[in-house]
């Protein structure tokens, strides 16, 4: 509790991107119905109008969750920016953190930086990635380069619309949900981009901090031996995801909770990158809690 | 019907007014020359020679002008594309620039050292009272080194100074100035996009020191003052109409409120084609379909001078100046891409929602994929519902392709190019942005007009000087600023440039039946020039004097 007096009111923002129409406003409309929404949340959307806000979650003193409208502009078309003059308005407001939906065609790591401003820092980006659309978009002349830049620009990836399109895949290692999963409001407003700025750290918010580590594979591992350290993993591990290349051949794994999923695929649909992502948390208020996979190498020796 | 309001209603016994001229340019195919005007209300009623005007002026009290009996008359120029409310936020500073700009309170000579810059500095912090602050605008590294802290310290630690960059994209300041805006260097942290050592804000750090500056630059006194500013440099460029192509840009209430009170009026030399910033009109949750009939509501605020029409402006790809075009293969020599300024399928629902609605429809384009995709959305709008006559303009036009100029043709669509790019950045693009090929290739106008395209030039303003003149001479010579002619194939003849300022930029912005040439029935708009542009060296047209404006038969001299 060393920290100057100026810090302990930066107020971290997390990011939701994702190209147009891909279910940003959803997510964050879901996100405002949660009772774990923490008091203070404030919202930045980019057009005010799609959003559902409950008058009374604008209003009341103890949910404080302030939705500001934001439009598109470039500072040559305009003297200022929208989202430099909805930051000052919050900068006056008691709130403690920050949503913010970037445009459809924003790339995260372009707002990553405009959310280091003064009273604010970034935390996460949160990238939205349409199942329905996503394999056509990618391929579109236009915008095929901006779809790949947001999703590479992720922290995490939330899979929408996958009841649409069940088998949707997404092959890269950046960690996943979907919608279906439990605890997602907690993991997005609690994640946090590893080696983010350490002002952040003493945040005040009670949510446990969220965050992720990804294993690349380097030789093959047994079958069994992958899953029984899957099964041995820390309960603040809440969900694993990846491939793995076994005696068994090349393996998907899903873990959820304290289901593990394991599918061998086919020779042809093997990814172009193997290995796992861990997502976990870690709680705050207890200090002796470390890195739950401090033990996981060892599965690099075991062929 | 592009004006609601007609000039006086005519008197009983107006007195007609014979202009004389060493020659008048018409811009009318049909009369390309002639030696006089004569005038009544403010409208012509015959071009030609004064012999064969008897007939009007028989039994009728006329006054013969001779005061241009050795100045060449040209129909009044026209800029189909500036920002009045940029401009006036920018003219109130001060000019440090590498490139010349004529204003009307003096020229300002190019500054191209970094030694230069300090002493133009110097003097005008010699010139102010104590304390008052000094904007500059025109900074640019290429030419005028780094800036910092330290260097505007050197000129004076008391008085706030803020050194603003020829992109408008970033500025720095001395503490001075901080303290003045409330700027607390404690606030700021590293990773910011403020270096609060160099005193350099830029990107959304320059949003930071806006808004903290805003009571400085925008205040309603400052914004007025800079509209007057604005005023005298339309005029002073020879503009008699001008069309402000994305009203709204700021607050739309304020700005249409500021416009009527300093653009409206007898003293106002000229008329603005206002043209709405489409995607501000409805932003707020309206939809795209809901905006045609929000923009027919415009049209009851029209009056004299100032007028909406079924025009709107929409946006494509990012901006020219920071290389944020979108451009198709090979893109940028260093690989980095464009960017978008609304997602393609949101600006073919506004397209659609205008197309349908029977708008004529302004796209800024600034690189060959944004004019690609546009151009894709337009034969889609063609395909679902023909249209003759739609005037589809492609706006700025910094690059292009000889294919792309045949579909603009067969579309049916129209150019106003900002040709200055060519100018200002055709050397560093060629260098350090897209290779030689292309950056000689930008504003590829030549095409244009060989494939019977309808063409104008614009400058943006304050992107360019608002210098008809100057643009005209760009377009003509092809000469970037570094003395060298860039791909002339692509330049235009003087008739041609000289079309592009007047008749061409009045079909673009729906004016052409009331002025763009000089002909009977059209309001008697002229440029007066002491030299002839059609027929004086190309190098010389951007130094051609320009004696007067006459707007809708009022003489305002230009000293
Ligand atoms: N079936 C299904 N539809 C969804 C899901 N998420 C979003 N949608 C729908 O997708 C459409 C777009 O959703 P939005 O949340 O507005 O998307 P957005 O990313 O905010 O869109 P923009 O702000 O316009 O870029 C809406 O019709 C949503 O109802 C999902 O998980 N499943
Ligand atoms: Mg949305
Ligand atoms: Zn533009
Ligand atoms: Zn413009």
């Amino acid at each position: 509790m060393s920290e100057p007096a100026s810090s302990s009111h930066i107020k971290p923002v997390t990011l939701i991107g994702g190209y147009l129409g891909a279910g940003k406003t959803t997510l964050i409309n879901r996100l405002l119905n949660q009772p774990e929404l923490p008091s203070g949340t404030a919202v930045l959307v980019n057009d005010f109008g799609d959003i559902n806000v409950d008058e009374s979650l604008i209003r009341s003193e103890s949910n404080n969750g302030n939705v500001i409208g934001l439009s598109n502009g470039c500072i040559c078309c305009s003297i200022s920016d929208d989202l430099s003059q909805a930051l000052d308005q919050l900068n006056t407001l008691p709130i403690t953190q920050v949503i913010l939906e970037t445009s459809g065609v924003a790339e995260p790591a372009r707002v990553w930086q405009h959310c280091h401003y003064p009273g604010f820092l970034p935390k996460a980006a949160v990238v939205v990635v349409d199942a329905v659309n996503f394999e056509q978009r990618s391929k579109d002349k236009y915008v095929g380069a901006l779809v790949k830049a947001q999703i590479a620009q992720a922290d995490m990836l939330v899979l929408s619309k996958t009841e649409l399109n069940p088998h949707f895949q997404l092959n890269n290692l950046t960690p996943q949900l979907t919608s279906r999963d439990t605890k997602l409001i907690e993991t997005i407003l609690g994640w946090q981009r590893a080696g983010a700025h350490a002002a952040l750290a003493s945040e005040t918010t009670k949510l446990p901090r969220f965050s992720a580590q990804t294993w690349y594979q380097e030789e093959a591992v047994s079958q069994r031996d992958i899953d029984t350290a899957l099964r041995a993993l820390d309960a603040s591990v809440q969900r694993v995801k990846g491939w793995v290349e076994t005696d068994a051949g090349v393996l998907q794994v899903d873990k959820v909770g304290a289901n593990v999923a394991i599918k061998r695929l086919e020779q042809d649909a093997k990814p172009n990158i193997l290995g796992l992502v861990f997502i976990f948390y870690v709680d705050q208020n207890s200090r002796t809690q470390g890195n739950p996979l401090t033990d996981w190498e060892w599965t690099k020796t075991a062929s | 019907m592009p004006i609601t309001c007609l000039p006086r209603a005519i008197k009983e016994h107006a007195v007609l007014t014979l202009f004389k001229a060493r020659s008048v340019i018409t811009m009318n195919t049909a009369m390309p020359r002639a030696s006089a005007v004569l005038v009544r209300d403010g409208m012509i009623l015959e071009v030609g020679e004064p012999e064969q005007m008897q007939p009007w002026l028989e039994g009728q009290e006329y006054k013969v002008d001779e005061q241009f009996a050795d100045k060449v008359i040209c129909p009044g120029f026209i800029d189909p594309h500036l920002h009045p409310s940029m401009a006036a936020v920018l003219l109130p500073m001060e000019f440090i620039t590498a490139m010349r700009w004529k204003l009307p309170w003096g020229d300002i000579d190019p500054v191209t050292t970094a030694d230069g810059f300090d002493l133009r500095m110097q003097a005008l912090h010699a010139s102010k009272e104590a304390n008052e602050p000094l904007f500059i605008w025109g900074y640019h590294q290429l030419w005028h080194g780094s800036m910092d802290k330290a260097r505007i310290k050197q000129v004076s630690d008391e008085r706030p100074i803020i050194v603003w960059h020829r992109s408008f994209h970033e500025l720095y300041m001395n503490d001075a100035a901080m303290s003045m805006a409330g700027i607390d260097p404690a606030q700021i942290k590293p990773g910011m996009q403020i270096d609060i050592e160099q005193g350099h804000f830029f990107e959304l750090g320059l949003g930071f020191a806006i808004n903290r500056l805003n009571p400085w630059i925008l205040a309603p006194e400052k914004y007025a003052e800079g509209l007057q500013r604005l005023k005298q440099v339309v005029h002073h460029g020879g503009h008699t109409s001008i069309g402000d192509l994305a009203t709204g840009l700021f607050n739309f209430d304020t700005e249409a409120q500021a416009l009527a009170e300093q653009l409206e009026g007898d003293d106002v030399p000229f008329r603005t084609r206002l043209v709405v910033h489409g995607t501000r009109l409805t932003q707020g949750g309206r939809k795209p379909e809901e905006g045609p009939a929000m923009a027919e509501a415009l049209l009851s605020h029209n009056t004299h001078r100032l007028s909406f029409a079924r025009h709107i402006k929409l946006f494509s790809d990012g901006a020219f100046f920071s290389q944020l075009a979108q451009m198709q293969e090979p893109g940028y020599i260093d690989g980095h891409h464009g960017e978008w300024l609304a997602a393609p399928e949101e600006l073919e629902r506004h397209i659609r929602a205008y197309w349908q609605a029977g708008y004529q429809i302004h796209v800024h384009v600034t690189g060959d994929l944004g004019l690609e995709l546009t151009l894709d959305i337009l034969q889609k709008m063609q395909d679902e519902k023909p249209r003759f006559n739609h005037g589809f303009t492609f706006e700025h036009f910094g690059f292009s392709t000889p294919e792309q100029i045949r579909r603009i043709k067969a579309l049916g669509a129209q150019v106003s190019a900002n040709v200055y790019y060519l100018h200002e950045l055709s050397d560093s693009y060629a260098k350090s942005g897209i290779g030689y090929e292309r950056a000689s290739q930008m504003a590829r106008l030549g095409s244009c007009l060989k494939a019977g395209i309808n063409t104008t030039i614009h400058s943006d303003f304050t992107m360019a000087p608002a210098e008809p003149l100057n643009s005209m001479w760009v377009a003509v010579t092809r000469q970037n600023h570094a003395g060298n002619v860039m791909c002339p194939e692509e330049r235009l003849s003087q008739q041609q440039a000289l079309e592009a300022i007047t008749i061409n930029a009045a079909h673009t912005i729906g004016l052409a039946d009331i002025t763009g040439s000089l002909r009977a029935g059209k309001r008697a708009d002229f440029t007066v020039l002491d030299q002839d542009p059609l027929t004086c060296e190309p190098d010389a047209l951007r130094d051609i004097n320009i004696a007067a404006t006459v707007f809708e038969g009022n003489v305002f001299p230009i000293e």
